[in-house]
């Protein structure tokens, strides 16, 4: 039995292209049913569905073969138990570091300033801001990052922007690109040396799905 | 407050799971032996100097030190015990031949690790130094598929690689230390995302065996597509020989020998063939081991050296909940017949628990499933 671990959302809409590609059908949709385990048109697959951030460790512990996860989310947990072999290239967007409209970011970094920083992605930022050399203090929040530099608690955001519609919105302007963002194929590294033969014609096909646009 | 509480991933091994733990610890300890390997016990702490030269950064973060108080050094409580035998080999026995050792004990980490996700592993493994050639490495990871079968394996995945293929394309790309290591963790997970990016101010000829490494793996085909793609160095055109020749000498109906030229896991320490072992249902390796000639020059007498180890606790994690054997009651009693009875029964290795006075029976609390009786004036065990 291989078990794939998917997100709702926009990574399970852009992943069933890829699926299909390797012909497999899931036999419910994810947004109508209740169930968290999905049967597949093939017996010995099936999808479980988990929050985005948990994908990796589902994968690093063998509860699932194979799972699908934005690079921020891997970044985050590290990688450890994991192969990363194909870079699916959908659920694309960036990292940025993001201030209000009105913040002199330059400015603030020439002077040496010690910035606060609200950010979901903690290890991702704090990376990012000591290979600048740049002293901040990383605030954790689980969402609406954009509120934080408009009511006072933090200088700067560190999230995922896609269309930079919220930042406008907020008036905010992302000032920084930390890195491209998109979902990778993660594989238990245990499950690939003992199940090859069966996992192996599944990645084949997903890398022969990926466009390149 | 719940001061009886213990720190996270530190546990108590609780009878049922203790006996079964030290049964197999004895029955490994035996195989080893009857193999030549002698049994040492290395220290559970020493100066860091000793317990981390030569092992790479991975360790020292692995590793809980303390000060001691008698000399203001920094001792390490070990984290692995391969140094230490390579420690012991090297200044200790001074064999000019080869020697063969063996341990069996707890490590600490300062992290969870490994299948059981424990800070403290109980970690077995053999050692064998003083030879160079293939037959030491077939000599260790026979031993490794011998100990894993007596753990109850049926089928293994020993998993094969070899780093002096990746440092002999190293070498020939001139890389710098640092680009080496985000290459070679790039690498090990198989992202060839990154590797492309690592590998993208190379000229183009150097870009593409790093690429080609990434999808290196799979059955005895990966070594003839490696020699298909791979630049033909000495030492690449050696290490795929050697791995073909592993691969000829381990595989059988139970053991399936895969490749994985991707595999670097502890590059700086290791220095020819490497191996891992894996089965159906372990979400991780079982058992790792390696050749690491280097080691022993930390010491002062670089000696060349193979061997493996494993977590014995990781080990028996599929094997499900310990079943306690169970025993015989004695009720209490003066007659001598029946204190030769009871001593017959534990000569012959059955556990005989002896009832005391006024103290309640519960028979499995005392895991006892049987009773002493007299039936016509005999004493006979009977089930309860």
């Amino acid at each position: 039995m291989i078990t794939i671990a998917l997100s709702k959302g926009r990574i399970f809409d852009e992943t069933t292209p890829l699926l299909s590609a390797a012909g497999i059908h899931a036999l419910e949709d994810p947004e109508a049913s209740r169930k968290l385990i999905l049967p597949t048109n093939r017996e010995d697959v099936r999808l479980i569905i988990v929050r985005a951030t948990d994908v990796p460790t589902y994968v690093q512990y063998g509860a699932a073969d194979l799972g699908i996860a934005g690079k921020d989310v891997l970044d985050e947990h590290g990688g450890e138990g994991l192969y990363q072999p194909l870079d699916l290239n959908i659920a694309r967007c960036k990292m940025m570091v993001a201030v209000r409209e009105d913040f002199d970011y330059e400015a603030s970094i020439r002077q040496g300033a010690r910035l606060k920083v609200v950010t979901k992605y903690v290890k991702t930022a704090r990376e990012h801001f000591a290979a600048k050399g740049m002293h901040v203090d990383l605030i954790k929040l689980y969402g609406s990052m954009e509120l934080g530099p408009l009511v006072g608690l933090a200088d700067a955001i560190v999230d995922l922007v896609s269309t930079g519609g919220t930042l406008r919105a907020n008036k905010l302007k992302a000032v920084e690109e930390i890195g491209a963002i998109s979902s990778r194929l993660v594989v238990n590294q245990a499950s690939y040396k003992v199940n090859r033969p069966l996992l192996q014609p599944i990645i084949d096909s997903f890398a022969g799905a990926i466009r390149h646009d | 407050m719940h001061n009886w509480l213990l720190p996270e991933y530190i546990e108590d091994v609780l009878p049922a799971e203790a006996a079964r733990l030290e049964s197999y610890r004895r029955q490994l300890l035996d195989l080893f032996r009857v193999h030549g390997y002698q049994y040492v016990m290395p220290p559970m702490m020493e100066y860091v100097e000793s317990l981390l030269t030569g092992t790479g950064h991975d360790l020292d973060i692995a590793t809980f030190k303390v000060v001691d108080q008698l000399t203001g050094r920094l001792m390490g409580l070990r984290a692995d015990t391969t140094p230490q035998a390579a420690r012991i080999d090297a200044h200790m026995l001074n064999h000019q031949g080869v020697s063969r050792l063996c341990y069996a004990g707890t490590v600490l980490r300062t992290k969870p690790d490994g299948l059981a996700r424990t800070r403290e592993p109980l970690q077995m493994g053999a050692e064998l130094y003083g030879h160079a050639g293939i037959e030491s490495d077939i000599e260790v990871q026979r031993l490794m598929i011998k100990a894993l079968q007596l753990l109850g394996m049926q089928t293994l995945f020993v998993d094969v690689s070899h780093v002096a293929i990746f440092a002999s394309l190293s070498h020939m790309a001139q890389l710098e230390t640092q680009q080496e290591e985000e290459l070679q963790a790039a690498l090990h997970c198989k992202d060839v995302a990154r590797v492309k990016a690592l590998v993208a101010n190379l000229p183009v000829k150097a870009q593409q065996p790093f690429i080609d490494l990434t999808h290196l793996h799979g059955g005895i085909e990966v070594l003839e597509n490696a020699h298909d793609c791979l630049p033909d160095t000495p030492e690449i055109a050696q290490a795929l020989q050697e791995m073909a020749a592993i691969a000829a000498r381990l595989r059988s109906p139970s053991v399936e020998v895969t490749f994985d030229l991707s595999e670097l896991r502890g590059y700086h320490y290791h220095s020819g063939l490497v191996f891992a072992a894996y089965a159906k249902g372990y979400a991780g390796p079982i058992a790792l081991g390696g050749r690491y000639d280097e080691v022993g020059a930390a010491f002062g007498r670089a000696r060349p050296a193979t061997g493996f180890s494993l977590d014995l606790r990781g080990a028996l994690l599929a094997l499900g909940p310990a079943q306690t054997s169970m025993g015989v009651l004695a009720p209490v009693s003066d007659d001598p017949a029946l204190q030769t009875m009871i001593e017959t029964l534990r000569a012959e290795g059955t556990v005989v628990v002896e009832a005391l006075p006024e103290a309640p029976v519960h028979y499995s609390e005392l895991a006892c499933d049987r009773i002493l009786q007299k039936v016509d004036g005999c004493w006979q065990v009977l089930a309860v």
